[in-house]
């Protein structure tokens, strides 16, 4: 039995922990306390003035700022964010909460008892190969997992934090549920106070990151981890978790030197896969492994699939951006492009599907693109309109694809309401639900004031617990406080 | 995909026999069952195994890691170790076994290569005519642990500048030196600092840094 050892951290606060290595990362040695409710990670390095700086910042003022404000607890769960620090025999520690259950492999798992490290579920070999189809989870789980790690880094971005070394060995998932958690947050970076001491992880890297690596320290054309490196190993994530494959590793040879190659093709001359005019780097199928296909085939699989909201997203990460950070979309960005795709999911009516779910296409004849199965039968489209002025309503380029059991929520009757964290209880409850219901398609008011079918005068209200079919042309007025929504239903018949 | 070989060179001489190979092949064993729990490794890494005494054998092809079953590993009684014979086996199975870039197709990552030996190089004049083209075969990594009071590691540091020496032959030593082992292969997945290259993860207590 190993011995534990009591320490007091630096706050004052009793700390203990079990003097037996559990893990090693790439700077530290970690011990689990005897609860195992949190554990300590000690640099095997002495940390300078400025690092220890850096991390009182880091346990201190930040976390005081991210976590101690009203609906800080919010972040509990997106985030694993050092508490403490402590020194141990001349070697600083940092106090972090262990990780939450769900971010094992469970004990029916090959892989029992190890973290869900992203890379398991990003990586089309690991998931055609080693993954059960209940680890694997859905399509829609995984945005859903895009959406937390986006508001995570969103909320770092706010305050002024870089986390400089995001990668998907530095965000647990589990795609059963849809959770997602930054961890590794003892790194961060305030950028122009703190130099990072690391540049990132190799995939996540940004190109001009890795094109001035060899720079002297110090050097004004060195490029450091800063808000907007982190924007490009976001983009990259979103892309690997919906897509499987790397947005920059395609079949282009920038060099025989297998280093130098590396270096080119995920630097200086990086160049996305799916680039729509250069096309030289589209992955070469016939030197794919079978286990890396079809989410390896950029023809069978474009990224076109993630819907319109994220492809332009994704444009701007890797064609207008790649090369010009500040063109890079914020996690902001992402996060809300990420909310608006759930709107236009579908479920696969392949009850063998692995997806399960879709982006509706904007087509009259969709089909879900990760089975093929095409979708029989009628399809309601909800354009929502908003309106700037009384009476006045104009298209905000927003749909609502509608399904059976499906939720209407707060957020689409009022632009003013988005759901994040601040998202107050009452409005995370649903308004309304969809059904479709002996052969009609219908939508159910549950808790909206003022809905209004406006379709023809005189307008008529539908009221809480009233339901109002949803035929083609059918005008629905969601409230009409300020901000609230209009609903144009179209129909698509297959 | 690229894919990431590693090649394992193993010391099968005379005076391995008994406790020492039973350890190596525990520690094997345990690198073996804990790489493939980790996701970087299992996309990528393949291994292969080449024993040698006064024989030299690849005892397993350059094989996806999830694909491979463990070699048998036998000792001769006794006999010379041909340290040198076992690098130029191993410098033309790279040259067969590792994907090469084409203007077309992309290679495989730089190789890495382990080599243990609980003695020297009998055949030292063929060794040292090998290790340029060890060299020339550009690895990515080459660590060199030398076993117990007998092993010489002299040899070893015209091939490396890695070279361990493990004190003890017993199997907890062995499994540290294969845990470490397996945590190199997936430096490439580590982070990266900003200025030094890939650098190899700290020796366990049991491994004694030579140079």
């Amino acid at each position: 039995m190993a011995k534990t050892i009591k320490l007091t951290a630096m706050d004052g606060t009793p700390v203990e922990f079990v003097d037996e290595v559990i893990g090693s990362g790439a700077m530290k040695d970690v011990y689990f306390s005897p609860d195992k409710s949190y554990v300590v990670g000690f640099f095997r390095k002495p940390q300078d003035a400025n690092a220890k700086d850096r991390l009182q910042n880091i346990v201190g003022k930040y976390r005081e700022k991210i976590f101690g404000q009203v609906g800080g607890d919010y972040w509990e769960n997106l985030f694993c964010w050092p508490t403490r620090l402590v020194e141990w025999e001349g070697r600083l520690g940092v106090v972090c909460p262990a990780y939450q259950k769900h971010f094992f492999f469970g004990k029916q798992s090959k892989f029992a008892g190890k973290e869900k490290e992203g890379k398991w579920f990003a990586s089309a070999k690991l998931r055609n190969k080693f993954l059960t189809p209940e680890e694997k989870g859905t399509w829609l789980s995984h945005i859903h997992m895009c959406l937390q790690i986006a508001r995570a880094v969103r909320r770092l971005h706010a305050a002024g934090l870089a986390h400089s070394d995001l990668s998907y060995k530095n965000v647990l998932v589990d795609p059963q549920s849809g959770r997602a958690a930054v961890i590794d947050c003892d790194g961060l970076v305030v950028p122009g106070k703190y130099p990072p001491d690391v540049v990132g992880t190799p995939d996540f890297i940004a190109p001009e990151v890795l094109q001035t690596r060899a720079l002297p320290i110090g050097d004004p054309n060195k490029k450091l981890p800063s808000i907007q490196t982190d924007r490009h190993a976001l983009a990259v994530l979103i892309y690997m978790y919906l897509l499987n494959r790397h947005p920059l590793r395609g079949g282009k040879v920038h060099d025989l030197d297998t280093g130098r190659d590396e270096e080119l093709s995920m630097g200086e001359k990086a160049l996305f896969v799916e680039h729509p005019t250069d096309k030289s780097n589209r992955p070469k199928v016939k030197n794919l492994a079978p286990s890396e296909l079809p989410q390896g085939d950029v023809e069978k699989r474009p990224y076109t699939l993630c819907g319109p909201y994220l492809k332009e997203l994704f444009d701007r990460a890797f064609i207008d951006g790649l090369h010009d950070p500040s063109k890079r979309p914020t996690a902001d960005e992402w996060e809300a492009a990420l909310v608006k795709t759930t709107d236009l999911i579908q479920p696969c009516q392949n009850p063998d599907c692995e997806a399960h779910w879709f982006v509706f296409d904007n087509s009259t004849k969709p089909k879900c693109p990760f089975c093929g199965k095409e979708y029989h039968g009628q399809l309601p489209v909800l354009n929502l309109y908003y309106s700037p002025a009384k009476g006045k309503f104009l298209p905000e380029n927003y749909r609502l694809m509608v399904y059976d059991k499906q939720s209407l929520y707060m957020w689409h009757a009022n632009r003013f309401v988005t759901p994040n964290e601040r998202t107050r209880p009452e409005d995370k409850k649903p308004v309304g639900d969809f059904h479709f219901h002996n052969g009609r398609w219908i939508l159910i008011n549950r808790r909206l004031p003022d809905m209004w079918d406006v379709t023809e005068q005189p307008k008529r209200q539908i009221r809480v617990g009233e339901y109002v079919e949803l035929t083609d042309g059918r005008k629905i007025l969601l409230s009409s406080a300020d901000g609230g929504r209009l609903i144009v239903v179209q129909l698509v018949n297959n | 995909m690229r894919r990431l070989p590693v090649y394992l060179l193993i010391d099968t001489s005379g005076s391995m026999r008994g406790e020492p190979i039973e350890s190596v092949k525990v520690g094997l064993e345990a690198m073996l069952a804990s790489l493939r729990q980790e996701p970087y490794a299992l996309e990528s890494v393949n291994l292969s195994i080449i024993t040698y005494d006064g024989e030299v054998k690849q005892v397993l092809p350059l094989t996806p890691l999830d694909e491979l079953q463990m070699p048998q590993i036998t000792t001769p009684d006794s006999g010379p170790t041909h340290t040198g014979q076992a690098l130029k086996l191993l410098c033309e199975r790279v040259d067969r076994e590792v994907r090469r870039s084409t203007p077309d197709q992309k290679g495989d990552w730089m190789p890495l290569l382990f080599i243990m030996t609980d003695g020297k190089p009998s055949d030292i004049q063929l060794y040292n005519e090998m290790i340029p083209e060890v060299k020339r075969r550009n690895f990515a990594g080459i660590v060199a642990c030398a076993a117990g009071m007998n092993a010489k590691t002299e040899p070893l540091k015209a091939l490396t500048d890695d070279v361990y020496s493990l004190d003890t032959f017993d199997s907890t030593s062995f499994k540290q030196f294969f845990k470490w082992v397996s945590d190199t292969i997936q430096t490439g997945n580590r982070s990266v600092g900003a200025t030094d290259d890939l650098v190899l993860p700290p020796p366990p207590a049991e491994v004694n840094v030579v140079c």
